[in-house]
């Protein structure tokens, strides 16, 4: 089902333009902490929520920046404003 | 046959002949009409047989709800004579019957309905188990419709158009064409979409009184003008809509007319508010027989005089349900029609002037009666009616029954748009319980019926999306609100008529044959709500989508309080809401493809080129397969290849280094200057996901590279594992900006000291380093000396807007040593005789580095970079039991290569060949595999199975890679 | 002829405890509950399905079945479901319509080609019918396919595999759910799981909106759904994605493509049902979602593509489309696992867009696994805990991992 996404720079465009990057999981653990079952939770586990979820795109057909959204999976439609948590794109 | 030219809402034109061939004969119609309107003038009366019990079938809509009319028209089957206008010359034949439509020999089908009850094949055809396979042929051969060759040309032009609104209105009739006017009125990019060929709905083709003496249909052509005067109001007739979405946004197609450019063109509209006036159809009638030739929806009848002037019949019984189809039967009295009796479902509620009207025509009309069957087979002949409580019977004679129980709304495109339904008892209709933001209804699909406040509902919907859109509505709304309060609302219509049936002739589903015995036997075995049922018994799955079932079947399953259902629902709604051809999606089907800067130099020396991903490569330069001359070239001589589609990046910035670091499994604080330093970037999986150079060109500025493949996702991959850092840096794609030239062969240093004056002896120049050089006197080349084909070799990076020349220059210089281009398929043999991985070939999901033997790129001591696919690293470094790349010869008698792909075997599957080849520089086959670590070992033997071999395998053993110059020292040249 | 008409499944009252609870009443959930009463002897069996039985992906796919995996875990498993399909026929006496048309995978490069020689040689090695054929042979196969220069990714050959074919989906479900029912299976339709109870790390019980039930065992079968049920009622993640793939039908026609027909290229794939029409799909949106509806883009491009390989395919039209969940893995196989980390929680889940063609062997294996509580061989290398040992399968040369990671 096609959905809008809000970008931070571009604004709202055709969800199509745009790549699923993952659910938010955080910042890199470290190396030595990382056990397998660790890290195979960090790498692939995910939560699959039926409901609102932090997650991560990129404006792949437009500006290229990474950013955070809050989307309820149920409707796939983003509920809360973006954020960037850290990085700006190239402009 | 005569037909009725005077009237002024006549769309058809006398003096317009056009003619078509039907089963070899020719038809005349005129210019105006549709396939179905000139074939009923021109007498056909049965169009087509149906799927399952091949019952005679008729005219029975005029926009498509039911399937009678699907015809081949100039080859195109399971075409709908019905929306489809006619063009001079088309070629017209029916579909699916033996023999002709009059007379199908598969007739006798009809009267073996009592073995083919709902479902009757998943107990039937199965045992003995024999049976199936011979009944299948048989099964295939009855089922389907139309017939397409495979060599079919589908005629025609076909675009595409891709439209952005501030509103989009869906539905051309009063509140339509209200709704637009009142957004357009504020200023607003408004566009309305109607799937006639003309507006109007259900005001265009009546005469009936409006107001002030003028007519509906007076009242239709003028609101038209006024939405031809708004230059913001774009008008698209003849679109019917096909989808809703959820982000508003609309797809229709559109025919077009005879000047247009296209034939239909797909349109797909993003608005930012929606109003849906889609309407209402006929809700059909239940009764026996209630699908024969002469048996129509009232207002199909009314059309077929007052739009086509065709008087459908001589001696017409009008069932109603509402005071639509009394007028309809008194307009048609008027016109020439002879009327038998109305009879009308409802015991009262009828308009008195209507009712005076038929007494003073003398026309029966009969309160609370409905047909019980009719009687005829390829033509009605009679109707028994019966009141609805079934106790007496009447039998009418006529050769045309106009029936319906009233109308219902058209919900299909609000309910794709988000709405939800409930059941409205007053109106009997699935009325809107509530829309999404930015969806509005309006019009008759609301359960009104007065004129006016049909039109104001539009005006309201029409202002309520121009809100959406930003303009301020309120005090206007409150104005309109009053006016409403004046006007009457919902009107009361009848629930689900079904006279007093047995059913089994009573057909719910016309396409798809499906009675209401059918459906009561499908409760029987357990399938209880209308989806269930429609699966079981495919009511509604068949060409028109289930329009005449529609509300049908699920007020039949409430009615029946079998189900567990506590409240009537319409069954889900799915695209397309019109069929659509594939020519239409398809439009005009553009290839794309990238060139290389050189892309024509490479053709014209003879370069088979071919698609490599996005591009257009060289593979070969002459036919011969395995490139045998093109790879001794380079081994003895000197080759160029176009390598211009590799990834070429800058990264910069006071964390460039970092990033950097992040994504290379290497320690890129080992770059040394003027060196470059190969290095691989992995998943998190520790597989291999790319292999390129680094080459510091400054202080926190670098120039790396990638594969081809990778070059558009590179940027993305970096910006998305620093996510969290928040680090400086700046990435440029340069992969269009610089092409490749790659000059191979122990004479490359002869011929490229030829174009540069830049010392390129090996002590200034050694394998590995990195030069900024100029070639011609003065191009600018980044210059690489690498060994990926294992002999002397130069990449130069040059300007893509100087490739060319760069090319010819370089060209020029290597004629004196019979230089020669070289393509993929050398280059894929010259690596591997290195024991070099192509991503992808010699790489896939369950290897890591490590097993890929290029473990030794990973740099381990740098935890803090918290490289990406480091943790997989350490924890597989030691696994055992994993697929490993190795090197492999054959075993004599053995002596050519196996295809690549094959699988080794002992007892089970231990790996497959990736490449393997005839070395022309060593004279024997050499080959990559991967294979469990078990058997990775020198010296181990193989047994290699290929497909077709019939249990004969190859004997290969593993051998020490690289193949070629395991030193390394040609390339150190 | 056909006797007085009886429902296929009864509608029992929910009990307070059963010997085990599977969730979801789709294909896979019928099997096993099927496999468990006929072959184990375990009738006291409850399914609970949240809408009606075949409402998810069983009731959506286009009930294509084929023996030709890639890995020789996958193999001998689709090509004994390949086999059971005669065998449940005759069990549950009700005609599952499995029409073995075969089946053509088309390749359109070189490097294509060489991939499919792993399949075609492995399959091969395992007894399988396949082969690899040039462009003329499909050609004779398929005469609409336009084997010419003009598509974009031409084709360069295919592999043919003739067991292959066609099953009527729905008949399926319902042919299982009367053979469970008979056996004495409890089918619970319009019942919500709301919780699942672990004590001492064992199942305890599994919590609906019509009451809870005690019981030691619990199959998540839940497709789509099976993610989120499994992280939000046992805080245990999957590596899943539920993405939402749509598939299309044309209005019927007579005979005209007697194969199924796919492109891994142009991530297409056809065939004409039964009744006539032109099946087709299958594009996913690439975002995890739980929603059933489709989009224009994908509906035009598979349009673009199909009539691209198929170019007479134009003068059809579209008539239905339709989307469903598949629970995606990064490695294309799915999660058969049981008793790890908890004891009586068993999963049949990961199947993406290929858990129709594979229900019937699942259902025996996972019956066999849940009956005896050993797990079969066969069975062992779809475990959950192969992603954090780095075990993937190898359906696919690359990684489908439905995030950055790739």
């Amino acid at each position: 089902m096609s959905l809008n996404i809000t970008c931070p720079i571009c604004g709202k465009r055709n969800g199509y333009e745009f790549r699923y990057g993952g659910e938010d999981r955080g910042p890199r653990p470290e190396e030595a902490t990382l056990t397998p079952e660790a890290w195979c939770r960090y790498v692939h586990m995910n939560r699959s929520v039926a409901g609102v979820q932090r997650e991560w795109w990129v404006h792949r057909d437009g500006c290229g920046l990474w950013f955070s959204i809050d989307r309820d999976t149920r409707i796939n439609v983003q509920v809360m404003a973006p954020s960037t948590d850290g990085q700006e794109g190239d402009r | 046959m005569n037909r009725l030219h005077h009237l002024k809402t006549s769309k058809v034109h006398p003096g317009e002949r056009r003619t078509l061939r039907y089963r070899g004969r020719e038809v005349a119609g005129l210019e105006g009409d549709t396939v179905a309107t000139a074939l009923y003038a021109g007498g056909v009366r049965v169009f087509s047989r149906s799927l399952k019990y091949h019952r005679p079938r008729g005219l029975y809509s005029l926009d498509g709800e039911s399937g009678n009319t699907l015809m081949a028209v100039d080859g195109v089957p399971n075409v709908s004579a019905e929306i489809t206008p006619l063009r001079a010359g088309m070629r017209v034949e029916p579909q699916n019957v033996k023999g002709t439509p009059e007379f199908d020999v598969m007739g006798f089908m009809d009267g073996l309905s009592w073995a083919m009850p709902a479902g009757f094949y998943y107990r039937m055809f199965h045992k003995p188990a024999a049976i199936w396979p011979r009944v299948i042929p048989q099964l295939r051969r009855t089922a389907g419709l139309g017939t397409l060759k495979p060599d079919f040309e589908m005629p025609g032009r076909f675009e595409e158009v891709y439209l952005k609104t501030d509103v989009c209105v869906i539905g051309g009739g009063p509140a339509g064409m209200l709704a637009a006017l009142a957004a357009a009125d504020r200023g607003l990019r408004v566009i309305l979409l109607e799937s006639r060929p003309w507006l109007g709905g259900f005001f265009e083709y009546r005469e009936h009184p409006y107001a002030d003496g003028s007519s509906l249909h007076d009242r239709s052509a003028d609101l038209e003008r006024q939405l031809e005067s708004r230059p913001n109001l774009r008008i698209m007739k003849h679109a019917p809509v096909v989808a809703v979405y959820p982000t508003l946004q609309v797809t229709a197609f559109q025919r077009g007319a005879d000047s247009a450019s296209f034939d239909e063109r797909y349109l797909e509209i993003q608005a930012q508010s929606i109003v849906v006036a889609t309407g209402c159809i006929e809700r059909p009638l239940l009764f026996e027989n209630n699908e024969r030739p002469g048996v129509m929806q009232p207002s199909c009848a009314h059309r077929l005089a007052r739009t086509w002037g065709i008087l459908a019949g001589e001696r017409a019984v009008f069932s109603v349900g509402n005071d639509l189809g009394i007028e309809a039967a008194l307009d048609l009295a008027n016109l020439g029609m002879g009327i038998a009796c109305v009879t009308d479902v409802r015991e009262d509620g009828q308009a008195p002037q209507l009712l005076d009207e038929l007494s003073s025509r003398s026309i029966p009309f009969m309160r609370g009666w409905v047909p019980v069957k009719a009687h005829g087979c390829r033509r009605v002949k009679a109707v028994t009616l019966s009141p609805v409580n079934g106790t007496r019977q009447k039998k009418v004679e006529c050769d045309l029954l106009a029936a319906s129980a009233g109308l219902t709304p058209s919900t299909g495109a609000l309910s794709l748009a988000g709405a939800r339904f409930s059941y409205d008892s007053l109106t009997g209709f699935f009325l809107p319980s509530t829309l999404p933001d930015g969806v509005h209804a309006a019009g008759r699909l609301l359960g009104l019926q007065d004129a006016r406040a049909i039109e104001i509902s539009g005006t309201e919907a029409g202002l309520r999306a121009a809100g959406d859109c930003g303009m301020d509505v309120a005090e206007t709304l409150r104005t309109l609100a009053d006016e409403q309060s004046t006007l009457p609302g919902p009107v009361r219509n009848p629930k689900l008529v079904m006279g007093p049936v047995k059913g089994s002739k009573t057909f719910l589903c016309f396409d798809e044959d499906t009675t209401i015995k059918n459906v009561s036997q499908a409760m029987e075995m357990g399938f209880d709500v209308p989806e269930l049922i429609k699966r079981f018994t495919a009511a509604g799955t068949g060409p028109s989508q289930g329009a005449v079932p529609g509300h049908n079947l699920a007020l039949f399953v409430g009615q029946s309080h079998e189900s567990p259902d506590t409240e009537p629902r319409p069954t889900t709604v799915r695209p397309p809401l019109h069929p659509i051809h594939l020519a239409t999606y398809a439009g005009a089907g553009h290839g794309m493809s990238k060139c290389t800067p050189v892309h024509a130099l490479q053709v014209a020396a003879g370069g088979r080129m071919e698609k490599v991903g996005v591009w257009s490569r060289a593979r070969r330069f002459s036919d011969e397969k395995s490139a045998h001359d093109e790879i001794l070239n380079v081994r003895q001589n000197v080759g160029i290849l176009d390598g211009s589609t590799l990834g070429k990046f800058r990264i910069h910035g006071p964390d460039a280094f970092k990033a950097l670091q992040r994504v290379y499994v290497g320690d890129m604080s080992r770059i040394r200057e003027g060196r470059i330093k190969y290095s691989a970037m992995c998943n998190e999986d520790g597989c291999l996901m790319d292999d390129g150079v680094v080459v510091k060109r400054g202080e926190n500025d670098y120039f790396f590279t990638s594969s081809t493949a990778r070059a558009g996702s590179t940027i993305e991959w970096i910006r998305y594992h620093t996510r969290y850092d928040g680090w400086d840096y700046h990435l440029v794609n340069l992969t269009d900006a610089f092409g490749v030239i790659n000059v191979s062969g122990p004479n490359a240093r002869k011929v490229l000291q030829k174009v540069t004056d830049f010392d390129l002896c090996n002590e200034s120049f050694p394998f590995a380093a990195y030069r900024e050089i100029e070639v011609g006197g003065s191009i600018p080349a980044r210059a690489m000396r690498l060994g990926f084909v294992g002999e002397l070799s130069y990449e130069l990076h040059v300007p893509s807007s100087y490739m060319e020349s760069a090319w010819m220059l370089v060209e020029e210089a290597g004629c004196e040593y019979g230089m020669k281009p070289f393509g993929l398929e050398a280059q894929n043999v010259l690596r591997m005789e290195k024991g070099h991985v192509i991503i992808g070939s010699e790489s896939e999901q369950r290897t890591t580095l490590h097993d890929l033997g290029m473990g030794f790129l990973w740099h381990r001591n740098k935890p803090d970079a918290r490289t990406v696919g480091a943790a997989a690293l350490i924890h597989t470094e030691h696994q055992e039991d994993r697929l490993k790349l190795v090197g492999f010869k054959m075993q004599p008698p053995a002596d050519r290569p196996p295809k690549d792909g094959s699988i080794i075997v002992d007892g089970v599957i231990r790996g497959y060949v990736c490449t393997a080849r005839l070395s022309p520089a060593l004279g024997e086959v050499v080959g990559m595999a991967l294979v469990d670590e078990p058997l990775s070992g020198i010296g181990t033997e193989w047994s290699i199975y290929e497909d077709e071999c019939q249990g004969k395998l190859l004997g290969a053993v593993v051998a020490p890679m690289p193949f070629y110059d395991p030193e390394g020292l040609r390339m150190k040249m | 002829m056909f006797g007085k008409r009886k429902r296929l499944w009864n509608t029992p009252s929910l009990q307070s405890s059963y010997d085990a609870v599977i969730v979801g009443g789709g294909l896979h959930g019928l099997a096993t509950a099927y496999f468990l009463a006929s072959r184990h002897g375990m009738t006291n069996v409850a399914i609970v399905e949240k809408r009606y039985i075949g409402f998810g992906g069983s009731g959506r796919n286009t009930a294509i079945v084929r023996a030709n995996q890639r890995t020789q875990e996958n193999l001998p498993l689709y090509k004994e479901a390949l086999e059971l399909w005669p065998v449940l026929t005759r069990e549950l006496d009700f005609n599952l319509m499995f029409y073995n048309c075969g089946n053509l995978n088309l390749a359109h490069s070189e490097a294509a080609l060489k991939a499919m020689r792993i399949q075609v040689a492995s399959a091969q090695y395992h007894g399988i019918d396949i082969h690899l054929v040039d462009a003329e042979e499909c050609k004779k196969l398929v005469p609409l396919l336009d084997i010419s220069d003009r598509p974009r990714y031409p084709i360069a050959g295919g592999m043919f595999h003739p067991p292959g074919g066609i099953v009527r989906h729905d008949a399926v479900v319902w042919g299982l759910a009367k053979g469970a029912s008979r056996l004495g299976v409890h089918i619970h339709q319009g019942t919500e799981v709301t919780g699942i109870e672990v004590r001492g790390g064992r199942i305890a019980s599994v919590e609906t909106d019509r009451g809870r039930i005690h019981t030691p065992r619990v199959l998540n079968a839940a497709g789509g759904y099976s993610a989120d049920l499994s992280s939000r009622f046992l805080d245990l993640p999957l590596p899943i994605s539920p993405l939402t793939i749509q598939a299309m039908v044309t209005q019927p026609l007579k005979p005209l493509l007697d194969h199924v027909i796919s492109s891994g290229a142009y991530h297409v794939y056809a065939n004409q049902t039964l009744k006539g029409e032109i099946a087709t799909g299958a594009h996913m949106d690439p975002w995890p979602n739980y929603t059933t509806g489709t989009s224009a883009r994908y509906i035009k491009h598979q349009a673009e593509a199909v009539t691209e390989l198929m170019p007479c395919l134009k003068g059809l039209k579209f008539m239905r489309t339709w989307a469903g969940l598949a629970d995606m893995t990064p490695d294309m196989a799915p999660i058969m696992d049981g008793n790890d980390p908890v004891e009586g929680y068993y999963m049949d889940c990961g199947w993406g867009y290929f858990g129709f063609k594979s229900c019937t062997v699942a259902g025996k294996y996972m019956a066999e696994l849940m009956a005896t509580g050993e797990c079969p061989p066969i069975l062992k290398p779809f475990s959950l805990r192969r992603f954090e040992q780095h075990r993937l399968m190898g359906e696919t040369a690359a990684l489908m991992e439905y995030s950055a990671n790739n």
